[in-house]
C-alpha cells in the first residue's frame, strides 16, 4: 500500500471516531450539565456528585474499557459485550466528570444574581435554571467545551484496546502489521487526521463562545 | 381592611452578628408609596429582599394581601409573581433582549399566549419610553436604560406592589434623572411602591412617608415635610442634614 492507500484507508475510520466522540461528547453534556446544578443548588446530595467526579476522572479510561468491556461484559453481553457501547459508556461518563466542573465554574461566572432575578419576577427554581442560567451556562463555557471536545476525539483512539471497532487509530494499527510492515506513515497520517479533527472544531467553539460573551457582556 | 397589600410583622434576620432586620414592621396599602431611607449597610435592602421572600427572614411575618408567606408549604413562586422587585444593580437577564427580558414572566410564569405576553411587555415597555431598544442586549443599552428595563420587567405582570432597591443609586448622576422621571410616571398611575432610596427632591414629591431605617430597625417614620423640617431623632437629623447639603453641593 502506498501513503495515498493508507490515508484513504484511514479516512474510512473518520465516521467512526467522530460517533465515538460526539456521541460520548453529548452524554457528557446529559450528564454533567444537571450534576454541576445539582452541586451548585442542592448541598445535601453534591458528594455523591464529588465521588462520581473523583472516581471517572481519576481512574485511566483504558481501564475502564478493559474492566466494562472484558469484565462485566462476560457477565452482562448485553449491553457492554458491544465495543461501542462501551466506547460511548466510558467516555461519556469520563466527559460527564469533565464537563460537570466545566458548568460548575460557569455557574459561578453567570453569578448568584442572575438566578435571584429570576426567581423575583416569579420563576421557580427550575425554570430559573433552564430559561435563565442554561443558556448563559452555555456562553460561558465554550472555550472548556471546546477542549473537552478535543479531549474525546484523542481518547476515542483508546477504543483500539477493546477491538473490534474500526476507528482511525484500530486501522493504522493494522496498517503497521500488513506489509510493507510501514511504523512510520500510518502514524503520521493518524496524527494529522487527529488535528483535523480537533482544531477546527475547537477553535470555530472558542470564536463562536468569544463574540457571544462579547454581545451579552458576560 | 382589605386595602392592605403588604405587611411585615415583627421580621428578623441576621447574618451572623450582623443584625440586618431586627423587628421591623411596616403596613403597606393599595396606592401607598412609602420611602425607606438611611445610612448604607444599615439593612435596607435585606429587609426589602425580605418582604419579596428572596431571602427568607429568621423571625416574623410577611404577609400579601391575607396570604402568610412565612408560613411552611406556601407557593413562593406565585406569590414573588404578584411582587415587582427592582435591584440596585439591575440584573437584567443578560442572554435575552429588552423585549425577552419582560417577555420571560409573561410567557413561563403568568403562561400567558405569544401574542398577549408580547403586547404587555411592549406595553411596558411603552411605559418607561424605551421601545426603541426593544431588540438590543442589555449589554448594548445605557445603564438608564438598563435600569427603566428592570422597572419594566418588574411592572409588566401587573404585580399589587412593587419593591424598589436604590434604583439609580448605581447610575451615573445624568442617567438617574430618566429613571426618576419613570418612577413619577408610576407615582402619578398610583402604582403601589415601597421605595429604599436617596433621592430626597423625588422623595418630597411623592412619597406619603418616609421612613428613616438605621442599624437594623426604623428609627423614625414621617412625612416628608417631617423629616425636612424637624425630624425628632439625633439621628435622623444628622442624616438629613448631611444628604441636604450634598444635594445642594450637586
Amino acid at each position: 500500500m502506498d501513503a495515498w492507500q493508507e490515508l484513504i484507508f484511514l479516512l474510512e475510520g473518520v465516521p467512526l471516531t467522530l460517533s465515538i466522540s460526539i456521541i460520548s461528547f453529548l452524554a457528557g453534556i446529559a450528564i454533567g450539565l444537571p450534576l454541576a446544578f445539582i452541586r451548585a443548588y442542592e448541598n445535601e446530595v453534591s458528594f455523591v456528585v464529588d465521588a462520581y467526579e473523583k472516581i471517572f476522572r481519576g481512574i485511566p479510561e483504558i481501564v475502564l474499557m478493559l474492566l466494562f468491556f472484558f469484565g462485566l461484559g462476560l457477565y452482562f453481553p448485553f449491553p457492554f459485550g458491544n465495543a461501542f457501547f462501551v466506547a460511548a459508556f466510558v467516555l461519556g461518563l469520563r466527559s460527564g466528570a469533565n464537563q460537570s466542573q466545566i458548568f460548575r465554574g460557569a455557574i459561578r461566572g453567570v453569578g448568584d444574581e442572575q438566578m435571584i432575578a429570576a426567581q423575583s419576577i416569579g420563576c421557580s427554581k427550575w425554570q430559573a435554571i433552564w430559561h435563565v442560567m442554561v443558556p448563559q451556562v452555555f456562553t460561558f463555557s465554550t472555550p472548556g467545551l471546546g477542549s473537552e471536545y478535543a479531549l474525546l476525539i484523542k481518547d476515542s483512539s483508546y477504543v483500539w484496546v477493546i477491538g473490534g471497532l474500526a476507528e482511525i487509530m484500530t486501522r493504522s494499527i493494522w496498517l503497521k502489521n500488513v506489509p510493507p510492515y510501514d511504523v512510520v506513515t500510518p502514524f503520521v497520517l493518524a496524527a494529522l487526521l487527529y488535528i483535523a479533527l480537533t482544531f477546527p472544531i475547537a477553535f470555530w467553539l472558542d470564536r463562536w463562545g468569544n463574540k457571544r460573551k462579547k454581545k451579552i457582556g458576560l | 381592611m382589605t386595602d392592605l397589600v403588604m405587611e411585615a410583622r415583627n421580621v428578623y434576620k441576621n447574618y451572623g452578628k450582623l443584625e440586618a432586620v431586627r423587628n421591623v414592621s411596616m403596613q403597606i396599602r393599595k396606592g401607598d408609596i412609602k420611602l425607606i431611607f438611611g445610612p448604607s449597610g444599615s439593612g435596607k435592602s435585606t429587609f426589602l429582599r425580605c418582604m419579596a421572600m428572596l431571602t427568607m427572614p429568621d423571625k416574623g411575618e410577611i404577609y400579601l394581601g391575607e396570604q402568610c408567606l412565612t408560613k411552611p408549604g406556601v407557593d413562593l413562586n406565585k406569590a414573588r409573581a404578584r411582587i415587582g422587585f427592582v435591584f440596585q444593580h439591575i440584573y437584567l437577564f443578560r442572554h435575552l433582549t429588552a423585549l425577552g427580558n419582560v417577555e420571560l414572566a409573561l410567557r413561563q410564569v403568568l403562561k400567558l399566549p405569544k401574542e398577549e405576553a408580547r403586547a404587555r411587555a411592549l406595553a411596558a415597555l411603552k411605559e418607561v419610553k424605551v421601545t426603541e431598544c426593544m431588540n438590543k442586549y442589555p449589554n448594548q443599552m445605557s445603564g438608564g436604560q438598563q435600569q427603566r428595563i428592570g422597572i419594566a420587567r418588574a411592572i409588566a405582570r401587573n404585580p399589587d406592589i412593587i419593591l424598589l432597591d436604590e434604583p439609580t443609586s448605581a447610575l451615573d448622576p445624568e442617567l438617574t434623572g430618566e429613571v426618576i422621571d419613570t418612577l413619577r410616571d408610576l407615582a402619578k398611575e398610583g402604582t403601589t411602591m415601597l421605595i429604599v432610596s436617596h433621592e430626597m427632591p423625588f422623595a418630597r414629591e411623592v412619597a406619603e412617608e418616609m421612613i428613616f431605617y438605621d442599624e437594623g430597625s426604623i428609627v423614625e417614620t414621617g412625612t416628608p415635610a417631617h423629616f425636612f423640617d424637624s425630624p425628632h431623632s439625633e439621628r435622623a437629623k444628622k442624616f438629613m442634614t448631611r444628604i441636604i447639603n450634598r444635594t445642594t453641593r450637586e
